[in-house]
C-alpha cells in the first residue's frame, strides 16, 4: 500500500430494507487504494461486489438503503454526501464501467454526444472543444474512424465498441479512480482479453488506481496488485494478488480458484464446482457465512463468525478459524 | 430511413385512395335521388334523363369516380346544391379554424403536460404524483360540454373574456386579439382531454426509462437531476407520447365538432353539422374527405417524428 490513499473505505456496511427484513447486501468492508494501484474484488454473483462499487460511489438508491461507515474518495467523504456535493466527484475525481454495454450508453442518444456531454457539463468544454476531444477519446480506446463512430447510435456498435465507448464515456474527464464493475462480463471471450488489455494501458497512461470487480480470477490473476475476496458481504481474504493466489488461507477462496478451469491442468479435466448455494442474506446465522459449505467447517464456524486476522507483514489477512496451511493447501 | 419513409409514402397514397373511394361512395349510399331534390316540381323521367346526362350520372361509376377525383385533385369539391356556393371555399373558410384550434390546444397541453409528467416521475407515488394522478383523472371523468360550461362561466363571465359566435367570429389575420379571445375557451376545452392523455402516457414512460441502467450511467458522469431528465429521459419515453398525439389529434378533428358546435365556432365541425341538418350531402362529401385525408397525414407525421426521435425503430 502506498502513503496516500486515494480511496479509503472504513467498516462500510449497506442494508436494504426489505419485504423480508433488513437485508445486509455489504458488512464490514475496509480496505484502501493507493495511487496507480489496482485492486482487484472477486466473489461469486450475489455476494456483494457490485452494491460496493456503487456504494463507493455514492450512486445507491436513498430510499430503504442504509448505507453506515466511510468511504473517502481522494480526501472527501461520499458516505452520506448530498448528490450535488457527489456530482462534484463523479467524472473528475471517480468513475464508473458498467458491467452491461447492451443497456449502459442511452439507445436514441449519438455516442459521441454522451461523451462529450460529460466534458461539456463537467469541464466547460465549448461544443467543438468538446467533439475534438471526444473523437481523441473515441481514437484512444482503440475505435476505428472514430469522426465517423462519433454519430452512431448504440445500436450501430458491436458490443465490444459500446463497451470502448463506455470507456471512454468513463474516462473523459480523467478521473483519479475508476470502479470497472464487471467490465467483460456481458462480452464473447475473445473480446473480453482486448478490453481487459485496453484498461491496463489506459490505466498506466492516465496514472489512474483502478477497482476491479469480477467474479472471473483469470481476469485478476496478473492484472492486480491486490486482491479482496467477497462471500456473502463481507471481505473474507484479502492481500497482494500473488500472495493471495499462491498462499490463500481461507477455503472459500481455494474453492474459487479451484473452480476456475486451468491451462496447466490436463484436458478433460473436471472443475471442482463449491458445493451447495450462496446463502440467504435474510437468514445468515452468527457463524461463518460460508461454513455450510465447507469442508474444514468445526462446531465454533457455525456459532461465531471469524474476524479479518490481524494483516502479516504483506498485509495479508483473512477470515477463518480453521485455515488452510502450507500442507492442507 | 429514406426506404422507410418511401415506404410509408406508399401506403399513405394508397390509404387516400381508399379514403376517396368511401367519400365518392358515400354519397350513391344516401336514400333518395339528387335528381329530385334539383328538379323539384319539374321531375318528369324525361327531365330527369336530360339532367342525368348533364351531371354525367349517366356514365359507368368507375368514370364517374375518375372524373370526380380529377376535379377534386383541382381543388373542385362541386357546388353545394343546398346554399348554391363551391364546396371548396367553405372548406377553405371553415379549415383554419380547426387547425388553428388544434394548434392551439395543443401547445397547451404539451405545455403542462409534460413539466408535470416530469414533476410526477421525479418521485412517483409522491405527494405532487398524488395530487396530479388524482386531478388529471378527474379532469377525465368530467364530459367537455361540461367543461364548456364551467369555462363559460369562469372564463367569460368571471374574467370577462368575451366568447364570440359563428357571425361575430374574426380571423387570425384580422385582428388576432379578438380572434385568440375567441378560441381562449374551445382550446382549453380540447386541451384538457389531451392534457390528461399526454400526462399519464409520458409519466409512465419517464418513470420506466429512469429506472433503465443508463440513467444511472448518466447520473454517475456528475449530470444534473434536469438535464438527465430532458437530455436522457425524455426522448427515449416520447415514442408512446407521440404516437398517442398522432391518434389523439387525429381524433380531435372529430371530437372538436362538439365543442365547435356549443360555442358556436363557425370551424368545420360547425359546418358538418350543420351541412346534415340541410342534407348538404355535397359538402359532407368534401369535409368526410377533407377530414379523413388530415387524420392520415397526421398520423404519418407522427410516425415520421417518431422514427427521428427512436432511430431504433426504422432500423427494425
Amino acid at each position: 500500500m502506498s502513503e496516500v490513499p486515494l480511496l479509503e473505505v472504513r467498516d462500510l456496511a449497506v442494508t436494504f430494507e426489505t419485504a423480508g427484513g433488513p437485508l445486509p447486501a455489504v458488512s464490514g468492508v475496509s480496505f484502501t487504494v493507493g495511487p496507480n494501484e489496482t485492486l482487484g474484488i472477486v466473489g461469486e454473483s450475489g455476494s456483494g461486489k457490485t452494491v460496493l462499487a456503487r456504494s463507493i460511489m455514492g450512486l445507491q438508491p436513498r430510499a430503504r438503503v442504509t448505507t453506515t461507515g466511510s468511504v473517502r474518495l481522494n480526501g472527501s467523504e461520499t458516505v452520506g454526501a448530498s448528490e450535488a456535493e457527489l456530482r462534484r466527484l463523479w467524472s473528475t475525481e471517480v468513475a464508473m464501467i458498467f458491467q452491461d454495454p447492451m443497456t449502459a450508453l442511452n439507445p436514441v442518444m449519438r455516442v459521441g454526444k454522451q461523451i462529450d456531454e460529460t466534458l461539456r457539463v463537467r469541464l466547460g468544454m465549448s461544443r467543438p472543444a468538446a467533439k475534438a476531444r471526444a473523437i481523441e477519446l473515441l481514437e484512444m480506446v482503440g475505435i476505428p474512424s472514430p469522426a465517423q463512430r462519433y454519430d452512431a447510435y448504440p445500436g450501430q456498435l458491436s458490443g465490444g465498441m459500446r463497451q470502448r465507448v463506455v470507456i471512454a464515456a468513463a474516462l473523459a474527464c480523467t478521473p483519479k479512480l475508476l470502479l470497472a464493475d464487471e467490465p467483460t462480463t456481458g462480452l464473447d471471450v475473445t473480446i473480453q482479453a482486448q478490453i481487459l488489455n485496453l484498461l491496463d494501458d489506459l490505466k498506466d497512461r492516465l496514472h489512474m488506481s483502478v477497482v476491479l470487480i469480477t467474479h472471473d480470477l483469470g481476469v485478476v490473476a496478473t492484472r492486480t496488485s491486490h486482491l479482496a475476496v467477497m462471500y456473502a458481504g463481507r471481505i473474507v481474504e484479502f492481500g497482494a494478488t500473488r500472495d493471495v493466489f499462491a498462499r490463500h488461507r481461507m477455503p472459500y477462496t481455494r474453492a474459487l480458484l479451484e473452480s476456475s478451469p486451468r491451462v496447466a491442468n490436463p484436458s478433460h479435466t473436471r472443475l471442482a464446482a463449491i458445493p451447495g448455494r450462496p446463502p440467504n442474506l435474510l437468514t445468515l446465522g452468527e457463524g461463518c457465512a460460508f461454513a455450510p459449505r465447507c469442508a474444514y467447517a468445526s462446531e465454533r464456524c457455525h456459532v461465531e463468525r471469524p474476524p479479518l486476522s490481524a494483516p502479516d507483514a504483506a498485509g495479508h489477512t483473512f477470515a477463518c478459524w480453521n485455515p488452510l496451511t502450507e500442507e492442507s493447501r | 430511413m429514406l426506404r422507410y419513409v418511401v415506404r410509408r409514402l406508399v401506403m399513405l397514397l394508397g390509404i387516400v385512395v381508399v379514403i376517396s373511394i368511401g367519400s365518392f361512395y358515400l354519397i350513391h349510399l344516401l336514400p333518395g335521388d339528387p335528381a329530385a331534390v334539383i328538379l323539384g316540381t319539374g321531375d318528369t323521367p324525361a327531365n330527369r334523363a336530360i339532367l342525368y346526362k348533364q351531371l354525367g350520372l349517366d356514365r359507368p361509376m368507375v368514370v364517374q369516380y375518375f372524373i370526380w377525383l380529377r376535379n377534386i385533385l383541382h381543388g373542385n369539391f362541386g357546388i353545394s346544391f343546398i346554399s348554391q356556393t363551391s364546396v371548396a371555399s367553405t372548406i377553405r373558410a371553415a379549415l383554419p379554424i380547426d387547425l388553428e384550434l388544434i394548434l392551439l390546444s395543443q401547445i397547451l397541453a404539451f405545455a403542462a403536460a409534460i413539466p408535470l409528467a416530469m414533476r410526477s416521475a421525479r418521485k412517483p407515488d409522491g405527494f405532487v404524483d398524488r395530487i396530479l394522478g388524482a386531478g388529471s383523472f378527474t379532469l377525465l371523468s368530467i364530459p367537455p360540454f361540461i367543461i364548456i360550461v364551467l369555462l363559460v362561466l369562469v372564463i367569460s363571465i368571471k374574467l370577462g373574456i368575451p366568447n364570440t359566435g359563428p357571425s361575430s367570429y374574426v380571423s387570425l389575420g384580422t385582428d388576432w386579439i379578438v380572434n385568440l379571445e375567441s378560441l381562449t375557451l374551445p382550446a382549453i376545452t380540447l386541451a384538457i382531454g389531451s392534457f390528461v392523455l399526454y400526462y399519464r402516457v409520458l409519466r409512465s414512460d419517464l418513470i420506466a426509462t429512469l429506472q433503465e441502467e443508463f440513467i444511472t450511467v448518466a447520473r454517475s458522469k456528475g449530470i444534473s437531476r434536469r438535464r438527465i431528465m430532458w437530455r436522457h429521459a425524455f426522448r427515449p419515453s416520447s415514442v408512446a407520447l407521440l404516437g398517442s398525439a398522432g391518434v389523439n389529434i387525429g381524433g380531435l378533428l372529430a371530437s372538436g365538432f362538439v365543442v365547435e358546435y356549443l360555442l358556436a365556432i363557425p370551424g368545420l365541425g360547425y359546418t358538418l353539422i350543420a351541412a346534415i341538418n340541410a342534407s348538404d350531402y355535397l359538402l359532407v362529401q368534401g369535409i368526410v374527405l377533407v377530414v379523413s385525408v388530415g387524420v392520415v397525414v397526421i398520423n404519418f407525421f407522427f410516425d415520421f417524428v417518431i422514427n427521428i426521435v427512436d432511430p431504433r425503430i426504422s432500423r427494425e
